[in-house]
């Protein structure tokens, strides 16, 4: 079974740190292994070069003045503060003098050898100390051999020195990064901690938790933020969809329940030989058409307003739409002797979608022929209003809203008293004003052009997209 | 006409292709989209109507898989989804013409019996000719009995659309999104009015009307 690590140990920033600990560290010890050769190096190289120089005098001394004079001179110097050590041999390898007892290089061959060995000494409490000791040995002219070392221990201790620092630091750095490496993560971890927490909270159904912005400004600020409108959306779209699932459920309920109604009541006609079964079939085909309808009306109202933006927006002229509507709905106005106008400013820009603002047009323009009366008339208007904004205006000589129904007429199935028995759902407004509110806009109900004879006072109905 | 039904929900394909085989067709089923995809490259069908929703593989890849292969059928996608999105992806994937469910019977019909006319006029018209009535599509003058009659542009569209389709039924929602290119439910008899009118040109005055009313579906131009 894996060991379970501290929590710490196994977040993302903690191993980052150790990642960058190993890569630091390996440059470190690259580093400071240059200094080690480097330092090492060159005091060995300089015993070398100082035990050159000594033999160098040495041989010279016996060139010049012959055995007895090396043999003084290795004596005087012996006795001096120099820190060599000398040995002198004759051609068979007996010592003649010096201050070694035998010479560490093995197996001379004549030829100039190099040799490191050991010295020992005796400190002043009487402990033996060997240190390390470097050596040349050459054969001088006349045949004799000539040894000349010296105590490399002082150098050594001084690298020795170095090194251990060089160790110390690196442990330190060591240290230094798992502590820093810890803090880090901790932070992190905390912040990060935090989201997740957020996040596990939502993921078991709580609602209207939001996760701490800190006001760092920084990438956890933009994580926290981004959750958190995340988050808004989501609540806000879940919100819509369960409004738009009442909504539903409450606007069929009332036409499905007339359907069966009427139905339960053919039945009985029909069983008691009263009615025609016939015709009660066919009113129920048309009573179904409608609760098709009104299904689709729903459905749209309920998706606008789920979405809350219009799916699918172009960028087109209003007046082309409105053109296309006058053509559509101009023969029907004069069909009920209803006179139709249109003034459409040209070349203005909005952004929607079309099928929706034509729908929403077109359930004006329904309800402005369905209540208008023989000789009336009905205007459709496209302007830009002094805001920016663009405008479509239907304004007829019906009879009109009161002032204070205006508002209620936008709600679904509200239809006013006197318009009982004219057919329709009593959605066509409400689905409008989600279309309006899908583009950002909004839908404007006003006085039409006041009483003339006995029509009006007439409606204005404004629907109103925002400048595109 | 044979005409391949494929629809997971057994009972409403079942009903399909009861008012189909009534309405004179040969009809086979296939109750998912591999199912689909296999009888549609066993047989020729004049027309296929495919659901969009169906498990294995649905409408879309269906009519996707038969498109790469070739196969030209004319396709009507039936749906439950009824946004403009939804359409046009339907109609992207090579789908010719797009029903949301819950439909009427006679919008259905027409609308296959609209499909598989389609497939004849492989070459392109200039002269439309339907019984004594004539359509020249690039002088765009209409005679009937050799007597010039009058249209405006959108007369002239919709009695086009009547005559390509001539002796089938079609719809007023067909004619309001082949003719006027808008796909909404109007309340009132808008389609009605620009029809009587039509009507008032093309019949007033000679002898038999050519444009009937057909109860409960729409219209239909006889020969």
């Amino acid at each position: 079974m894996a060991v379970k690590l501290p929590r710490i140990f196994r977040t993302t920033p903690f191993r980052l740190t150790l990642l960058f600990l190993a890569l630091f560290a390996s440059a470190a010890s690259a580093f400071l292994a240059y200094i080690y050769v480097a330092t090492a190096g060159e005091t060995t190289r300089r015993t070398d070069r100082e035990i050159q120089r000594e033999m160098r005098s040495l041989v010279d001394v016996y060139n010049r003045a012959g055995l007895n004079a090396v043999n003084q001179s290795l004596i005087e110097r012996a006795a001096s503060e120099k820190p060599f050590l000398y040995l002198l041999l004759t051609k068979d390898g007996r010592r003649i003098s010096g201050s070694i007892e035998e010479s560490p290089v093995e197996n001379f061959t004549g030829a100039p050898a190099k040799a490191t060995f050991q010295v020992t000494d005796v400190d002043a409490e009487g402990r033996e100390l060997k240190h390390p000791a470097r050596g040349l040995q050459e054969r001088l002219s006349g045949g004799e051999i000539l040894f000349v070392g010296a105590d490399a221990g002082e150098d050594e201790a001084y690298v020795n020195r170095i090194v251990r620092a060089l160790q110390a630091a690196g442990l330190l750095v060591v240290l230094l990064g798992l502590a820093g490496g810890v803090l880090v993560s901790r932070n992190v971890s905390r912040t990060m901690m935090s989201l997740i927490e957020v996040v596990e909270r939502v993921r078991n159904g709580e609602q209207g938790v939001r996760a701490r912005v800190r006001g760092a400004r920084d990438e956890f600020d933009e994580l926290a933020q981004g959750v958190n409108d995340m988050l808004d959306r989501l609540e806000r779209s879940m919100q819509g969809h369960k409004h738009a699932g009442d909504a539903i459920a409450h606007d069929l309920r009332s036409p499905l329940t007339r359907l069966r109604a009427r139905l339960e009541a053919a039945y009985i006609d029909v069983e008691a030989g009263k009615g025609d079964p016939e015709e009660a079939l066919a009113q129920a085909v048309s009573d179904t058409d409608g609760v098709l309808k009104t299904f689709g009306a729903v459905l749209s109202i309920a998706r606008l307003q789920a979405a809350g933006e219009a799916p699918n927006p172009v960028l087109f002229d209003p007046a082309e739409l409105a053109a296309d509507m006058s053509e559509l709905y101009e023969p029907v106005c004069e069909d009920k002797g209803i006179d139709f106008s249109a003034e459409l400013t040209r070349e203005l820009t909005v952004r929607g979608n079309k099928e929706f603002l034509a729908q929403a047009l077109a359930n004006i323009l329904d309800n402005a022929v369905k209540y208008t009366p023989e000789g009336g008339a009905i205007m459709l208007r496209v302007r830009r209003r002094s805001s920016g904004e663009v405008e479509y205006s239907v304004t007829d000589t019906g009879a009109g809203v009161p002032d204070e129904d205006r508002q209620r007429v936008i709600q679904r199935f509200v239809r006013l008293e006197n318009s009982r028995n004219e057919p329709g759902a009593g959605l066509g407004l409400s689905l409008v004003a989600a279309v309006a509110e899908a583009h950002g806009g909004r839908l404007e109900l006003s006085e039409g052009p006041g009483k003339v004879g006995e029509m009006g006072p007439g409606l204005r109905v404004a629907f109103v997209l925002p400048r595109a | 006409m044979r005409i391949l039904i494929v629809e997971d929900d057994l009972e409403a394909a079942e009903a399909m292709a009861r008012g189909l085989t009534e309405a004179g067709h040969d009809c086979v089923r296939a109750a998912d989209g591999e199912e689909g995809l296999a009888a549609a490259r066993d047989a020729e069908f004049d027309v296929m109507v495919v659901d969009r929703m169906m498990p294995k593989m649905n409408g879309v890849q269906l009519v996707e898989s038969l498109r790469r292969e070739g196969d030209r059928t004319p396709v009507l996608f039936l749906s439950a989804l009824g946004e403009v999105s939804d359409r046009v992806d339907g109609l992207q994937a090579g789908g010719d013409d797009y029903l949301v469910k819950p439909y009427a019977f006679p919008e259905l019909i027409a609308r296959i019996e609209a499909l598989n006319r389609r497939r004849d006029t492989g070459s392109v018209q200039t002269l439309l000719k339907v019984g004594e009535l004539e359509m020249d599509l690039i002088a765009r003058t209409v005679h009937r009995q050799g007597k010039e009659i009058d249209l405006q542009p959108r007369e002239f569209q919709l009695l086009e659309f009547m005559m390509r389709h001539a002796g089938q039924s079609v719809t007023r929602t067909m004619l309001l999104e082949k003719v006027w290119h808008y796909h909404f439910d109007p309340q009132t008899n808008v389609i009605d009015v620009h029809i009587s009118r039509l009507r008032s040109k093309i019949d007033k005055g000679f002898d038999r009307p050519m444009l009937q009313t057909v109860r409960g579906a729409g219209y239909r131009l006889d020969a």
